[in-house]
């Protein structure tokens, strides 16, 4: 029984001393983790669209794949709008950060958090992989399949076809929602 | 004693003589500074169990051993994840879960059961930088391959103009892709593997016949 | 996502042992055989769909309210310990034929980082309880087909003549690189048929 006793309160010692110092390693990094994530939220929104001013975020309910928007302003009148999208990747879901213009056009794209492989779903975080998808949504329609890719953009998903659906799926669905808003804010 | 350290770097390497802890280290294996980072962690947690094993080792009563040492490891795992999360940011999102999957490395529960529970904490702290490096380099190797094929890159630390990419003419324009795919790795670690069991294989011919001749004489 | 499509995704396209590469330790160390193979299989599909549902419950209920969501590894990796543990216990209780069954297999599977990998992932996803019970299932099915498969093919290779320094481990791997190149194909043409 006496046994019994000590192992436990051996065990609890070094559970609860394993704690208090993750629970301070936690107080120190914190900080400048969140810090860090509302810098990064921050410059991508101002990368986005660098001639706009970036408003306040607009939640949206009941949508699965439009999050929410910033309207974005140039000279005082709205310009364009920054949709928050989350799409389906490989390792689940992908947060993805587009702005579109009142017509539904596609002026440019980030992917930010996601969980793909690296060096395959990754790629979609750099900023080249974006370049297929700019442009369209407007006139012409989003690139949602490996087909409507020219060759040389087409190999550059390969391995990684569900990152590339993913974010076309998201990317179509939001610029729908861009012509819906329609200029308005 | 040094022989603890030297050990681990290559007779008893941990990825390719012991196949232990694969899993965490061929899916971030497709970029070679993905291969560094891991390895740094893995080392990290590596030490840091190492050495509070041994410490403890007269303290933990036998029966709560593995739950203690899952303690000890999970701690320092987290510990490496938040560090990451707060000042290495890019390679924490590559790195993505496989940071906090180091816990479930066989690796350092295995040298936490096999060695440093008991040996001196000296010994323990250089079996622990032996199997870390050794881990690393093994892990360097795979991605190099990989990286180099799959991609025709190497990708190192960018600082000052230098972007942290290396471009590799003729393979950049044309990579043979699958070496950076799943598939890529399995074939590589397989190829390599099979080529270090054929050397030791070479090897231990080698000492037979010395040791077949010297009786004849 | 769909359940359906969260099946998809982990029997198929993004399974674990062959796209993910968790739980390769004992992807390799079982599949020598059939039967060893069906037995880990059926015990790791066990332990992930309960594991991914109960690291799911810990993780909103108790880690998020009370702010302490860094103590998210160390928790899940001892929930999964005692989890093992304890359907070890309640399987050799009530049900000794299929603890003679997989008995042997279910202590292993806490170092499977399959378990683990399927806990995180499904907190990372945003997944609600059914959702992260589907993956997990899903997830141990995938493992299961990825094992069955090989041990198929390993029965095989051991009446075929292998280059000596291949023999084992490595053909293994080569192999396994085969069946991922094999599962690639799932991707496209299931996407295909599924999205567009």
């Amino acid at each position: 029984m006496k046994g019994i006793v000590v192992t436990g309160a051996k065990l609890f010692l070094i559970c609860a001393i394993a704690a208090s110092v993750l629970g301070f390693v936690n107080a120190v990094t914190e900080p400048v983790i969140r810090q860090r994530k509302i810098r990064e939220l921050k410059e991508a929104l101002e990368s986005l669209i660098p001639e706009g001013e970036v408003g306040k975020l607009v939640k949206v309910e009941n949508n699965d794949v439009v999050k929410g928007y910033y309207p974005v302003k140039k000279d005082g009148k709205l310009f364009a709008y920054i949709l928050d999208l989350r799409g389906n990747g490989y390792g689940g879901e992908l947060k993805i950060l587009a702005g579109f213009k009142g017509n539904g056009e596609i002026v440019n794209v980030k992917l930010m958090d996601n969980e793909e492989t690296p060096g395959l779903g990754k790629k979609a975080e750099k900023p080249e992989y974006m370049k297929k998808f700019i442009g369209t949504g407007g006139t012409k329609p989003v690139p949602v399949r490996k087909d409507m890719l020219s060759r040389k953009d087409a190999d550059a998903v390969t391995g990684a076809s569900i990152t590339f659906m993913g974010i076309a799926n998201a990317l179509a669905e939001g610029s729908e929602f861009a012509k819906k808003l329609g200029g308005k804010s | 004693m040094i022989e603890h350290f030297t050990k681990g770097l290559f007779k008893e390497n941990p990825i390719f003589i012991i196949v232990l802890g694969l899993c965490p280290t061929l899916a971030v294996s497709t970029q070679v500074v993905n291969a560094l980072g891991m390895g740094a962690g893995v080392i990290f947690v590596l030490l840091g169990s190492n050495f509070f094993v041994s410490l403890l080792r007269n303290f933990i009563p036998e029966k709560i051993r593995i739950p203690s040492y899952i303690v000890i490891i999970a701690s320092f795992v987290t510990m490496v994840d938040l560090f990451m999360q707060a000042y290495a940011p890019t390679l924490s999102k590559n790195l993505g879960v496989f940071v906090q999957l180091i816990v479930v490395n066989c690796i350092i529960l295995g040298r936490a059961e096999a060695f440093a529970k008991n040996h001196t904490v000296s010994e323990s702290v250089l079996d622990a930088l032996g199997m870390g490096i050794g881990f690393t380099l093994g892990l360097l190797l795979i991605s190099l391959i990989r990286e180099v094929l799959g991609a025709g890159t190497i990708t190192l630390f960018p600082f000052g103009n230098f972007d942290g990419v290396i471009r590799i003419p003729v393979i950049y324009n044309a990579p043979i892709r699958v070496i950076g795919l799943a598939t890529g790795a399995l074939l590589v670690i397989g190829y390599l593997k099979g080529f270090f069991d054929w050397m030791a294989i070479r090897k231990k011919k080698r000492e037979i016949e010395k040791r077949v001749s010297a009786v004849k004489v | 996502m769909t359940y359906v499509g969260i099946i998809i995704t982990f029997v198929f396209i993004n399974n674990f042992i062959l796209t993910q590469f968790l739980g390769l330790c004992p992807f390799i160390g079982v599949s020598r055989q059939m039967e060893p193979a069906v037995g880990m299989g059926f015990a790791v599909i066990f332990v992930m769909s309960l594991a991914s549902l109960i690291t799911w419950m810990i993780y909103t209920w108790i880690l998020i309210p009370l702010g302490i969501a860094y103590l998210q590894t160390i928790t899940f990796i001892l929930v999964i310990a005692a989890l093992v543990q304890l359907v070890e216990m309640t399987i050799q209780k009530t049900a000794p034929p299929l603890y003679k069954a997989l008995g042997i297999y279910l202590p292993l599977i806490t170092t499977n980082c399959a378990v683990l990998g399927i806990a995180l992932i499904a907190v990372r996803s945003n997944y609600n309880a059914m959702e992260s019970f589907v993956a997990g299932f899903s997830a141990g099915v995938g493992f299961m087909l990825a094992l069955v498969l090989m041990a198929s093919i390993r029965e095989k290779l051991d009446t075929e003549w292998v280059p000596k320094p291949f023999r084992g481990v490595p053909i293994a791997f080569v192999t396994a690189g085969l069946m991922a190149l094999a599962f690639m194909a799932f991707d496209k043409a299931l996407l295909r048929n599924l999205i567009g």
